[in-house]
Order: structure tokens, then sequence, then C-alpha cells
């Protein structure tokens, strides 16, 4: 058999050398974004209370959000966690080609996301006259989303970091762990779009 | 590589299973890219509010279990990762439903918002 199909038997699911048979990096990871969990059910829950009782002079979010824009940012992000699931899936066949199209591809959507999420709030300031500090409609529509876009810039951040490690010739099959886990935090960053893009945007418009 | 190692690497579970994710990922992509236009159908929907609002959580939650349990491999990794991930997820979806129930109660409207629910007479004799 050649190295590339025994390589091709690791499994990547399952480490015996750890006491939970599985790898700590991305024990490690999955307990982080337990933690996070909580932190965006802050966020969200606090958004959700002001829009329960908005103050007098809110402004009408259904004027102010642009659901076409907002729903092309999420179409966006899914096609993103397929292009890194498909890296994951490259590199744990030790197809590393693959792998690098799969992440660079990654992280232009992971651009373009961002890059409509700097028009929106542009927008929104600009031309909609909603801040962080005139309404409480702004202060936690843009805490909330502008953290989840955080989370998108470090991890469009990371990706470009593990693309240009993979050119040093030190990322192979046995390396997928690292490239697994950077997937755990893309992933996600694009569940909590999906419950920003029904709580914060479609229930306005109900 | 021979023939003989071409059938044993389609006999090997492990290998297979890598084969195959390619096209589970992509039919997931494009079911997950369906139902966010779903979800936006539906807000347009001339229907009851609860009917609406239970439909695009219900979306959501499929979308939300597709992608940890097969984007995020929870499919097929040890179970301690799902418990591990659900711990964090439920303490903030019950810190959430707390929240809300406790907020939405009538007793917590803020006083100006009270005040301007009040029938006018009532607000100008008080």
């Amino acid at each position: 058999m050649s190295s590339q199909a025994a390589a091709a038997t690791l499994d990547h699911h399952h480490d015996p050398t750890t006491s939970t048979g599985i790898p700590n990096k991305k024990l490690l990871m999955w307990a982080f974004l337990a933690s996070d969990c909580m932190f965006f059910g802050c966020l969200i829950s606090t958004h959700l209370i002001y829009r329960l009782h908005p103050p007098p002079g809110t402004p009408i979010a259904r004027q102010v959000f642009s659901i076409e824009l907002t729903s092309f940012s999420t179409f966006i992000l899914l096609m993103s966690s397929l292009m890194m699931a498909l890296a994951v899936n490259a590199i744990q066949k030790g197809n590393l080609k693959s792998m690098r199209w799969s992440l660079l591809t990654t992280i232009f959507f992971g651009c373009i996301f961002l890059g409509c999420q700097v028009f929106e709030f542009n927008t929104f300031v600009h031309e909609k006259h909603l801040t962080i500090t005139n309404s409480i409609l702004g202060t936690t529509f843009f805490t909330l989303t502008g953290t989840h876009g955080l989370h998108v810039l470090i991890g469009v951040i990371w990706l470009s970091g593990m693309l240009l490690y993979s050119f040093t010739g030190n990322l192979t099959q046995k390396d997928a762990i690292d490239v697994e886990s950077m997937g755990l935090y893309w992933h996600f960053v694009d569940i909590v779009w999906i419950v920003i893009f029904t709580a914060v945007y479609l229930l306005e418009y109900i | 590589m021979s023939a003989s190692d071409s059938a044993s690497a389609v006999h090997d579970p492990v290998q297979s299973l890598v084969q195959s994710k390619f096209w589970i990922f992509v039919q997931i992509a494009m079911l997950l890219a369906v139902i966010t236009g779903l979800e936006l159908v539906t807000v347009y929907l001339p229907f009851m509010k609860w009917l609406l609002v239970g439909v695009l959580v219900v979306l959501s939650a499929v979308k939300f279990m597709f992608v940890i349990f097969y984007f995020m491999h929870l499919r097929w990794d040890k179970a301690l990762c799902t418990i591990l991930f659900f711990i964090g997820l439920v303490l903030a979806s019950g810190t959430m439903w707390a929240l809300l129930k406790l907020f939405g109660a009538d007793a917590s409207k803020p006083l100006t918002m009270a005040l301007a629910d009040r029938p006018v007479a009532v607000r100008i004799v008080s």
C-alpha cells in the first residue's frame, strides 16, 4: 500500500493517546465554544428584551434593516461553512492542494460577509441615522452584530495564517486536527449568525 | 496503488467515510440554502404571528442542528463533545428563556411605556 493510502486510514475522530479518546485540541475548542454560546446568548437576550419594550422614540427596525442584504450575507456565510468543511475533508485525505483552494474560498466568502457588514453599518449610521449611542436599538444591535463581526474577522485572520502556514511544508495529514479545530470555530460563527438572522432580522418582519 | 490496495481502501470504513463526506457536505449546504429561502418567504405569509414565529424557530433549529452534527462532525465524534457543547447551549437557552419570561411580564414594563398604554382619560386624571 502506498504511503498516501496508508495515511488515509488515519481515524481523525478518535485519539487513543488521550484518556477521553478525543484529541485535546478538539476538546479545548468544544469547551470554548460552549462558553461562547453563553456569551452570545446574553447579547441576543439583551437585544430581544429591549425589543419587547422599546422606549418612546426608538426607530422602527423594519424601516432600518435591509433584508435583501442580510439574506445575501447569510447565504455567503453558509457557503463559507461548506468550503470550510471541504477544507477539513481535504486535509484528512492528505490533499493539501484541495485544502488550500477550499481555505482560500472560505477566506474570500468571509471577506465578502465582512464587507457586507461594513456597508450595512455605514448605511445605518449615515443614511438611517442609527448609531450605537442615539437609541437602545442601535446600542444592542451594533453590540451584538459587531461582536459577531469581530469573531468573523478573527476567523478570517486565523484562516489566512493557516493558509500561509500550509506553504511552509509543516502542515501534513497528521496535523488535520489543527485545521479541524479552526473549522469548528468557523462553523460556530455560522451557527451564531443563523440565530441572529432569525432573532434580530426576520422577527422584525412579522 | 495496485488493484488489491484499491480494494482494501474501498473496504476500509474510515477511508470510505472520508470519501463519502464530500457529497454529504454539498447536499447539506444546498439544503441549508433552501431552508434560508423558506425562512425569507415565511415572514411574508399572511398567517398568525405565533405560527410564523414557531415555523421560523423550527427552521433555524434545523439549520443549527445540521451544521453542528454534520459540518462540525458531532455525528461522527465521541458523545462527550456533544454533551460538552450542549451544556453551554442549554445554559444559554435557559438564560434566554428566563430573561425573556421575566422581562416579558406586564410588571416588567417600563413606567413610561405603561403610562403611554393607559387610556388618555386615565392619564389626565392621574
